[in-house]
């Protein structure tokens, strides 16, 4: 197992799921993959199956019909797996939070680990929740990172 | 005050709309407006090439049925699902019929953009 | 006959960053029916408009969408002050628009960068947005955000552009300029480009006009339509002329955007060297009074349309958006069945769907 679990933390797979976001967030998100951010050099990869991640990245706020969606794609990730609300609205639901088909923040439908604030949060903060993820995860799996 | 908007009844509306289609004039949108015991639907329409919008405008009651523009111009489908789940509006006949669930969701309130409807409490605070 | 298969597209797919779904028939590799079903972004925006106080409704509608929440919460305000109306004063509208434009360049760069992404040509993608980033930076020294910048207020705006930093804009753009031109020669002229966009969905002027599409789609079918020729903000002063491309494929759409990321560029820098000094907001009086009105701007995506209502109260009655992608996603319906599978994802990008916006 040693190293697979070291390889999942030097190199997590991402996979980033919108539910009803304002769209702010996701282009915050990509934008971290392009040149100026560039998180490929910390060997973070964006996935576009559940299957191969390790980290889901939920912006938005749940909403009546992405709630299933969202519970479906967390059931499909493979254990250990870590969940991060990026952006004020994934958090608590944010400026909708009281709107009629909304849920609330992501945490109402499924656990999250990591919380970054922000509306929309920027490209620093949201890598700095994905190392603190990740410490998380090496916690938990009891590898020193 | 908004320019160009001609009053109609609910059985003209085909007809007037079909001027528009034949005039070349391309859909912008409709708006449902809830006035207590009517709704009031606008139609706006921008008559190309050019940048000038007229409108139609009928008072329906809320239980009175209303034909679908969808015959005329398709691009209306979207619109009339929309006014039909928000606010009960009684399309007829609409050429893709979402059945109430096109944005919203099983268990999303009904009609939500009613003045009564029960839409939770004032989103943004 | 070949057997038919049904497949879902989407909600959650790589080259969709948004959830919507189209259900596609196919047979063999032709697709021959879709149905769009949307609704996994309905929010409920329309509503907490009304139940909210009209200025905080600005914030509200500048998270309709992310990427042109600038002329939201600018054409909101604009909205608002039709009720009255109320005059802005000459200094503001100049930064509004040149507002509006910064936001039309940085959206034009993320369409064309996903449009590459779409058809597998990864570095390109890379570069657009790297240049995308330093549009954004000019946003974050203005406005103080890279998003979402409620920069406009009723009756104005709520900071100003002070000397240095207009020279320092004027210095990127012209940068951000001369990058964008030599990118847009290597996807304009490239053979594979071309091969994956040339006569791919293919509307024409009438099915473009009847279908009531809206933006850079509409154009590229040859309409000459653009909610800027109403001459409203800077735009009468800036000499404004609307591009148009007569093909309507998937690569008149990108030529349209392409040159409309330089013309935007160009109106900057013009608006900078004819913006006069004075004021920047005016004070409303007293509430919205019993009114309506209705104001169309052109976002990088087409035509956004707002309809408001007041009663004399704080609240608004009733506020209506109806956003580009609305009105485009029915040409969805034309325009795929006959493309080959490969081509759905290309096809779909071509109109710049913003699901957000669309629902709401
Ligand atoms: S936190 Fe703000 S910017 Fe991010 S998705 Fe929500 S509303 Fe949009």
């Amino acid at each position: 197992m040693g190293i697979i679990n070291t390889s999942r933390i030097k190199s997590p797979w991402i996979m980033h799921f919108d539910n009803s976001s304002c769209n702010g967030c996701d282009i915050e998100v990509l934008a971290c993959l392009t040149p100026l951010y560039d998180v490929e050099r910390f060997g973070i990869v964006n996935m576009g199956n559940p299957k191969h991640a390790d980290v889901l990245v939920v912006t938005g706020p749940v909403n009546r019909r992405t709630a299933r969606v969202l519970k479906n794609l967390y059931a499909q990730i493979p254990d250990p797996k870590m969940v991060i609300a990026v952006g004020t609205c994934a958090c608590s639901g944010g400026v909708f939070h009281n709107c009629y088909n909304i849920l609330g923040g992501v945490d109402k439908v499924i656990p999250v680990d990591v919380y970054v604030p922000g509306c929309a949060a920027k490209p620093e903060a949201i890598i700095d929740g994905v190392v603190l993820a990740l410490q998380k995860l090496s916690k938990a799996l009891g590898v020193a990172k | 005050m908004i320019e160009n908007i001609k009053e109609i009844k609910k059985d003209e509306l085909l007809a007037e709309v079909k001027k528009f289609a034949d005039a070349k004039a391309r859909f912008v949108t409709a708006v449902c407006n809830d006035l207590g015991d009517k709704l009031e639907v606008t139609y706006f329409f921008n008559m190309s090439p050019g940048m000038e919008m007229h409108g139609l405008r009928m008072t329906v009651g809320k239980d009175e049925e209303v034909p679908s523009t969808t015959g005329i111009f398709l691009t209306t489908v979207l619109i009339e699902n929309e006014m039909k789940e928000m606010f009960g509006l009684k399309v007829k006949d609409i050429a893709i019929d979402f059945g109430g669930h096109m944005l919203l969701a099983q268990d999303s309130p009904v009609t939500p953009m009613l003045k009564t409807g029960a839409a939770g409490g004032k989103g943004g605070e | 006959m070949a057997p038919r298969t049904v497949a879902p597209f989407g909600p959650q797919h790589p080259v969709l960053p948004e959830p919507i779904q189209l259900k596609i028939t196919y047979e063999d590799e032709k697709v021959v029916d879709v149905v769009p079903a949307i609704g996994y972004g309905h929010r409920g925006i329309e509503k907490a408009c009304e139940l909210n106080e009209y200025p905080k409704n600005i914030y509200l509608c500048e998270r309709i969408c992310g990427i042109c929440s600038c002329i939201h919460g600018i054409s909101y305000c604009e909205v608002v002050e039709r009720l009255w109306p109320i005059d802005v004063p000459p200094r503001a509208k100049y930064l509004r628009t040149i507002w509006s434009e910064m936001s039309r360049t940085h959206s034009h760069l993320l369409w064309l960068g996903l449009l590459a992404d779409a058809f597998g040509f990864e570095s390109m993608f890379m570069q657009f947005w790297r240049i995308r980033e330093k549009v954004l930076d000019l946003l974050e020294m203005t406005t103080g955000q890279r998003v979402t910048q409620s920069i406009s207020v009723v009756g104005g705006v709520r900071r100003d552009i002070d000397d240095e930093q207009k020279k320092k804009c004027i210095e990127v753009l012209r940068e951000v300029r001369k990058e964008s031109e030599a990118l847009i020669n290597v996807l304009a002229n490239d053979y594979t480009v071309k091969a994956r966009t040339v006569g791919k969905g293919v509307l024409t002027k009438e099915q473009a006009i009847a279908l009531g599409c809206a933006g850079p789609h509409l154009r590229a079918s040859g309409v000459k339509e653009d909610c800027r020729m109403q001459g409203l903000q800077a735009y009468g002063d800036l000499g404004f002329e609307p591009i148009v491309e007569k093909d309507g494929d998937c690569y008149a759409r990108t030529l349209v955007r392409c040159r409309e990321l330089l013309q935007a560029i160009d109106l900057q820098l013009e608006a900078f060297s004819k913006m006069p000094e004075g004021e920047i907001a005016v004070r409303p009086k007293g509430n919205p009074p019993a009114n309506e009105a209705v104001y169309r701007a052109e976002q990088p995506r087409g035509e956004v349309f707002y309809y408001a209502k007041g009663n004399g109260t704080r609240n608004l009655e009733r506020l209506r958006v109806r956003t580009p992608t609305y009105a485009n996603i029915p040409s969805l319906l034309v325009m795929l069945p006959g493309c080959e599978l490969p081509d759905v994802p290309v096809i779909v990008l071509s109109i710049d769907p913003c699901i957000s916006c669309t629902e709401r």
